[in-house]
């Protein structure tokens, strides 16, 4: 996994872990941990981390936009490793220095 | 995540940016129960900034992120909820009101207080605060909360997934939402006529809701009604991309 995947995975794991606050603390976070049923994260969950990835990214990283295609049920169904990828992409697309 | 302070108590509220032209103002209300502001936020928030809308949400009272007080669970509190929330969002042109099921209730209950501050209502498997939708909701209310009841057994076979169940199962058992919603004081019928903007009603055609639309087109008579066949009352969350269909360009075509 290149090195810009594995920061961005520590980061999203931190999100993740803040955002379910008690119920996250044991859970383990990689690229094939699924929202729903390995972190059983529910869609408000989704709104809340939304928030912080605008936060950490601004506006470079459009998760909202990205999930709001995925619609509610496959959000469920959406593994780590893909949000990272999308993360990695939508930064690679914003000009060095910006 | 932002907390503000409304009509008393504490209100979880997202705000998405317009992008491009501004179009206007649109406030999203989600439905009873299990719902949240997530319905929304995953399927029409993010297109309708995209169509220039400035869109607001929040979590109701007792719902999703917003705090769930002990008491307090009438038509109007929901409705006061609402005014409060769009003086604290500085809305100083007539606005949108989207509701889901009971959020479409309170869309339809403030237009009716304030005609000249709602420029569009755009309901989905909803009615206005009428004598038969409330005893439809009494119903469903006690058929959730004797589901519910069993929360503790389902918390701990998937302690993981339960958390929104819980907090549903919460909300009818140490609220008393359950009483006070269906025991609210109804608006006069008269006052629908007051409403004058477009009003957009969407259905789930394998719902029952839908048998409600002949007295909404009643009391509201500028109203559209339409069905979306084989959809029931998840209608919103099931088939985003249908919904999006219909208001998106009923939005574009009557909002200057």
């Amino acid at each position: 996994m290149p090195s810009d995947q594995t920061a961005i995975l520590a980061d999203v794991s931190s999100m993740l872990r803040t955002v379910l606050g008690d119920f996250g603390d044991d859970a383990e976070v990689t690229m094939d941990t699924t929202f729903r049923d390995d972190l059983g994260m529910e869609s408000i969950d989704v709104v809340s981390l939304a928030g912080r990835l605008q936060a950490r990214y601004g506006n470079a990283v459009n998760f909202a936009l990205f999930a709001s295609g995925l619609d509610v049920e496959s959000v469920g169904e959406l593994r780590v490793g893909q949000l990272v990828d999308y993360i990695a992409d939508s930064l690679e697309k914003v000009p060095a220095g910006s | 995540m932002s907390m503000v302070r409304a009509n008393g108590i504490e209100v979880h509220v997202e705000e998405v940016a317009p992008v491009g032209d501004r179009r206007g103002t649109v406030v999203l209300i989600h439905g009873m129960t299990s719902d949240s502001m997530a319905s929304w936020f995953l399927t029409l928030a993010h297109p309708l900034a995209e169509a220039g809308m400035r869109v607001l949400l929040y979590d109701l009272r007792g719902h999703g992120r917003s705090v769930r007080p002990a008491t307090g669970y009438r038509l109007d509190d929901f409705v006061d909820d609402l005014a409060a929330l769009l003086a604290h969002w500085d809305v100083d042109e007539p606005v949108h009101l989207f509701g889901n099921s009971f959020g479409g209730t309170v869309a339809f209950t403030y237009a009716a207080r304030h005609p000249d501050r709602v420029a569009g209502i755009l309901t989905i498997e909803s009615a206005p605060p009428t004598a038969t939708w409330f005893a439809r909701m009494a119903r469903r209310l006690a058929t959730a909360a004797e589901t519910l009841a069993d929360a503790d057994a389902v918390v701990n076979s998937r302690p993981l997934t339960a958390r929104r169940f819980r907090d549903a199962s919460a909300l009818l058992a140490e609220t008393d939402l359950r009483e006070q919603l269906p025991a609210s004081a109804l608006p006069d019928p008269a006052t629908f006529s007051a409403i004058t903007c477009p009003v957009l009603c969407l259905y789930g055609g394998e719902s029952a809701v839908q048998e409600l639309a002949g007295e909404t087109a009643r009391l509201v008579p500028q109203s559209r009604h339409v069905v979306v066949p084989g959809q029931k009352h998840t209608l919103l969350i099931k088939a985003p991309a249908q919904v999006r269909a219909e208001v998106l360009p009923w939005l574009t075509t009557r909002v200057h």
